[in-house]
């Protein structure tokens, strides 16, 4: 019998489907431009994962607060996956490109994080990877879905939305702002909260959809 | 598709200016796999041209670099970039957020909060490393509970439904590792390997080595030495014994069943456990024959099979669960 190996505990490590796909991408088509990633990934891993690190945690970042709203779990989430990355050396089974890899972990675990918190799907114990066969639909659906939440925010009233993106993109604390809007914190909180079970209530709607679509 | 074009609609879509027939012919556009690479390559790009916010980068990659060179390691839990800063920020995010949700869903959703679930699917082991370096192996269809935000005080507190063996590491500064198995079972230990199995028709737990004490319901405590063997019933009943063959205990490690004069309804209980799948004996008489032996199966059909052979009895798939019968002579 083999041994487990540990690299098994990725939650949502979206690469696993992809090992199964017709092979490799052809080198000199697509993924030419990673190849001085490649090359020191061979020679020295740990330089290769800073490397890595360096060029895609910005836009990872970027690209995971589109979803979360919030410049802290998206950094977090960002450091997370390069820690697993490098823990459970992921760079040894990553048959796409990292890149392709990157933003795939980056979107499942920032729509798991969105799940959880919009508590949308309430068992935690639902599967949060049961796409294993990747459709090309859902490189899309992801893209729609944090255009969705942008539509949402944009729509909220305007005292609304200021203090909703204050508070949870800022990170700021209810009262600074409070100070910065000119209103009590009492008032701050219950804009922000009016904002989120706005969100909640709108993308459930959507998110019936997201879900069908995603996982039946 | 050229790849300007291509480019420019994928841009345009990013930006959620398509229209659904443009969408259409990505979606067509990206069934070729190759162009999946494509997709993401564009994708990056324009993440560049349209930054949201400026992250911290420098501070991150400083962190990372540490983490790199194994100083600081903590897989399981999410990693805080500003021990300080940050934990404030965030625990004033998650407290508003259970304070919010502990409103809607009562006070019983806390666990939920407070830990995270590791989990096997039926039929698969999975093995996780904790925070603290403690290494769990997580026989099918269980679960274990961790703390989400990291292990905190003296104590590492784990709660287990399932089973599972634990490599418990010895902390520097003592810390009890406890799995709370429920029904006021709870194992206790410093640093010890062990084998812990809690569902609802009982509980075991198998000691490997080191020192580890149960704490059982009604206050009653027990220590348990290297080698031997715990086991409590549903009725409360318990047991210690000192096996002088540890395989039934450790067999799953391998998806192996190792039976000893086992009861044929024992062995059903075994194959719900371990596959999620529910098995009916109706004839009292063939639940209570028995069986030995041991056999490696990686899913409720090998067993089955195994079993209709060598016993001779019918197996049938009814609408939610799998029957065992005696076949009728003809």
């Amino acid at each position: 019998m083999t041994a487990f190996p540990l690299n098994d505990f990725d939650e949502d490590s979206p690469g696993r489907g992809q090992e199964h796909a017709d092979g490799p991408v052809p080198a000199g088509m697509v993924a030419d431009d990673e190849w001085l990633l490649r090359s020191q990934f061979s020679a020295n891993p740990e330089k290769g994962c800073e490397l890595l690190f360096r060029r895609y945690y910005v836009n990872l970042c970027n690209h995971a607060i589109r979803f979360v709203h919030s410049r802290a779990v998206a950094e977090d989430i960002v450091s997370e996956i390069f820690t697993t990355f490098w823990q459970n050396q992921t760079f040894l089974h990553v048959s796409t490109s990292y890149r392709a890899y990157l933003y795939k972990a980056v979107r499942h675990r920032a729509y798991n994080y969105l799940k959880w918190q919009m508590r949308f799907i309430a068992p935690a114990d639902a599967p949060v990877h049961a796409s294993e066969s990747p459709s090309p639909d859902e490189a899309l659906q992801y893209t729609e879905l944090h255009q969705r939440i942008e539509l949402i925010v944009r729509d909220l009233p305007a005292q609304c939305r200021r203090a909703y993106l204050l508070k949870r993109v800022e990170g700021k604390k209810y009262d600074e702002v409070a100070e910065e809007m000119n209103i009590s914190a009492k008032a701050v909180e219950a804009l922000v909260s009016r904002a989120l079970s706005r969100i909640r209530k709108e993308l459930s709607a959507h998110w019936v959809l997201f879900f069908t679509l995603f996982f039946c | 598709m050229k790849e300007s074009v291509i480019r420019a609609l994928l841009f345009d879509f990013f930006e959620g200016k398509t229209t659904s027939i443009q969408r259409k012919m990505i979606e067509e556009w990206l069934a070729e796999p190759q162009n999946e690479e494509l997709y993401y390559r564009y994708l990056d790009q324009w993440e560049s041209e349209h930054p949201q916010f400026a992250p911290d980068a420098d501070h991150a990659l400083a962190h990372f670099q540490t983490m790199l060179s194994g100083i600081g390691d903590e897989p399981v839990q999410p990693i805080g970039r500003e021990p300080v800063g940050r934990v404030s920020r965030n625990t004033w995010l998650w407290t508003a957020a259970a304070a919010m949700i502990t409103i809607v869903f009562g006070v019983a959703f806390q666990k939920q909060v407070l830990y995270k679930s590791l989990e096997s699917a039926p039929g698969r082991t999975v093995s996780y490393r904790l925070s603290e370096g403690t290494e769990v192996l997580l026989n099918a269809n269980s679960s274990l509970l961790v703390p989400r935000f990291g292990f905190s005080g003296s104590t590492r507190e784990v709660i287990l439904d399932g089973e599972a063996e634990f490599k418990v590491t010895h902390t520097a500064g003592h810390d009890r590792f406890v799995v709370k198995m429920g029904d006021h079972y709870q194992i206790e230990v410093l640093g010890t390997e062990f084998v812990a199995f809690s569902r609802a028709r009982g509980k075991r737990v198998f000691l490997k080595n080191g020192k580890v004490k149960l704490q059982l319901p009604q206050g009653k405590q027990v220590y348990m030495k290297p080698g031997s063997l715990f086991v409590s019933g549903r009725d409360g009943a318990f047991k210690m014994t000192a096996p002088a063959d540890p395989r039934p205990y450790t067999a799953w490690k391998e998806q192996t069943f190792y039976f000893d004069n086992t009861l044929l309804s024992d062995v059903a209980a075994q194959i719900e456990e371990q596959f999620d799948v529910r098995v009916r004996i109706p004839d009292t008489l063939l639940a209570q024959r028995r069986i030995g032996g041991i056999y490696k199966a990686t899913q409720a059909d090998d067993l089955l099979l195994i079993l209709s052979d060598l016993m001779e009895i019918e197996i049938t798939q009814k609408e939610d669960h799998i029957e065992l019968t005696i076949p009728k002579l003809p």
